[in-house]
């Protein structure tokens, strides 16, 4: 019986001895992890929509609350600024909108007078050979320079982009995402500037 | 036995993988360059060297009936921490080594040498057994890593250093490769340590 | 139905986890000597890795998830692995002595079998569901147990024929399991 309890205490201590150690790392290591990680998922997709900038947009990163959804809960957004010598000139962030197949997430660059500098589609999950070739630059440069404005549609509805043949529905969700973003951008400059 | 002589067997007599050949599933999968067998020595180096330290320190307090599974949640910790730190300051490396990070828990060197060595011995020896076992470890495979590397890629350490003309062996790469360096290796140490 | 038949071929032959991902080869050398042994390890290692994929899925979506302690994987599947390892043991010495026996020395080394961890985080870095995770398993341990066979059949042969003295055991051993895995390099174009 003695020995029964001797195990269990010892082996008790020894988990919570390594329970303790392990989430104070977890805790000192935060940080640096989560910028690692969005370092190496999200840094192309930023670099691909912002002009040219001399900070790290990652490391600079803002997050803010834009309302409450449906259930209450705050609408959180990370924002990726693009300073120039320290002035900043454009940011960078991300949306979403249901495409043909399921939602697709785009990043968008947009300077601060309202003017898009680029899109990235970050995950989508098209057909492939039709609904996936809104990630060809042919597709996504032209929203450089866009407003959000009826200039910002596909063609069949008025606007200046050029939807993907044989995919309407695909181009049309990155637009409406694209157009997500733009809307909620004069907020978030006033958070930002 | 002195603490030297404890420290030294680790690096050639009984190094790991090729003389004590335990800790194979790593030595064959990381070793596609120098960089990255390194890496994976040092940081299974460090895991060793720290469960053989805590081992030691515990061994009279551990029942005998539960100290497996007290030196796995030891290990595992060590595990964790590595991963932890490499996730946060090394993180092109931490991708390339991959699942095999938290596999170093159930590397037979580590449970092995807790198991045979420090479990029984006082914690410096211990210590000097975990350094000299991790650090052969390491030896080897940057060595198999360097042969893999030179002759699968032309480069070392990622510096190009065979001429123009050569073609790679980039068979040498993948899994086949792998198994057939390491058997060659073995072959040729066996040689080696027969004609002594 | 396409998709389960190509998530088996894909887990037995063409990732497979012995010959292509690197996982199990310590105690892979050690048994391949005997064809009884083989068998046994081979049927040891789909038995538990099945039943430790299935508890370490649910104690990740059921637990760790959850919580947020996502970091704690490694050690809680270990701990897992561990103790199912030795119930099973426990549990088939008093109900199905003779299972137990024919399984023999295997069952309590495959604690540190890395195909075991290997497999169950593979199914987590998959983002499996219940039914794939048990398939991807079930066929990895299957393609596990097919390489060791293979290799066995062929070591026994190799034990009488003329090798040079240096070479002969685990040298040989990993050579020809580099030949064997070159055969498998082959089934890479067939999965789409």
């Amino acid at each position: 019986m003695r020995d029964l309890v001797k195990m269990v205490v010892v082996l008790t201590v020894i988990c919570a001895a390594s329970g303790f150690v392990l989430s104070y790392v977890n805790e000192a290591t935060k940080a640096p992890r989560e910028y690692q990680l969005l370092k190496y998922v999200r840094e192309p997709s930023i670099k691909a929509v912002l002009p040219n900038y001399t900070n790290d947009p990652i490391k600079d990163r803002i997050t803010i609350t834009l309302g409450k959804n449906d259930k209450g809960e705050p609408i959180e957004k990370t924002i990726f600024p693009a300073k120039d010598n320290g002035k900043l000139v454009a940011i960078a962030y991300a949306s979403d909108a249901t495409g043909y197949h399921g939602p697709i997430d785009v990043m968008i660059g947009i300077n601060l007078d309202g003017k898009l500098t680029g899109i990235s589609i970050m995950t989508h999950t098209e057909t492939p050979g039709l609904g996936a070739r809104v990630v060809e630059p042919v597709f996504t440069k032209q929203f450089s320079g866009l407003t959000l404005s009826g200039e910002l549609n596909v063609t069949a509805q008025g606007g200046k982009i050029n939807a993907v043949s044989g995919a309407t529905i695909s181009s049309k969700g990155v637009v409406a995402a694209v157009r997500n973003a733009l809307e909620v951008f004069p907020q978030i400059k006033k958070e930002v500037s | 036995m002195s603490v030297a002589k404890v420290f030294t067997r680790g690096l050639w007599q009984e190094i790991p993988p090729f003389r004590l050949v335990l800790g194979l599933c790593p030595t064959l999968a990381v070793t596609t360059a120098a960089k990255n067998g390194l890496g994976m020595g040092l940081a299974t180096t460090f895991v060793l060297v720290c469960s053989n330290v805590i081992v030691s320190l515990l061994r009279k307090a551990i029942p005998g009936k539960v100290r497996i599974a007290a030196f796995i949640v030891v290990i595992a910790s060590f595990v964790v921490i590595v991963e932890l730190v490499m996730q946060a300051y090394f993180y092109p490396l931490y991708k390339i080594l991959g699942i095999f990070i938290p596999l170093i828990v159930v590397n037979c060197i580590i449970l092995g040498r807790a198991e045979a060595f420090a479990s029984k011995n006082t914690i410096v020896p211990s210590a000097a057994d975990g350094l000299g076992m991790g650090l052969g470890f390491t030896l080897s495979l940057t060595f198999l890593g360097g042969v893999r590397e030179i002759f699968g890629n032309g480069t070392f350490f990622g510096h190009a250093i065979m001429g123009e003309a050569f073609q790679p062996f980039s068979i040498l790469l993948k899994a086949p490769g792998a198994f057939i360096c390491l058997g060659v290796i073995l072959g040729v140490m066996n040689l080696i340590s027969a004609k002594k | 139905m396409s998709d389960y038949l190509l998530l088996i071929v894909s887990a037995v032959f063409v990732n497979n986890i012995l010959l292509v991902r690197y996982l199990g080869n310590c105690p892979f050398l050690g048994v391949s000597n005997r064809m009884d042994t083989a068998t046994g390890m081979a049927m040891a290692v789909v038995f538990v890795i099945v039943m430790a994929s299935s508890i370490t899925w649910a104690v990740q979506y059921y637990i760790l998830n959850p919580f947020g302690l996502e970091y704690l994987q490694t050690i809680a599947f270990i701990l897992v692995i561990a103790a199912l390892v030795q119930l099973v043991e426990m549990f088939l010495q008093k109900s199905v002595p003779a299972l137990y026996r024919s399984l023999g020395i295997f069952l309590p080394l495959i604690t540190t079998n890395c195909a075991v961890l290997g497999v169950a985080v593979l199914v987590i870095q998959g983002e499996y569901g219940f039914v794939d995770m048990l398939l991807f398993s079930f066929a990895s341990s299957v393609g596990y147990g097919l390489a060791l066979i293979l290799l066995t059949g062929i070591r026994e042969r190799l034990a009488v024929a003329a090798i040079p003295v240096h070479f002969r055991g685990t040298s040989l051993g990993l050579m020809t399991a580099g030949l064997i895995a070159l055969g498998f390099l082959g089934f890479v174009g067939m999965v789409h």
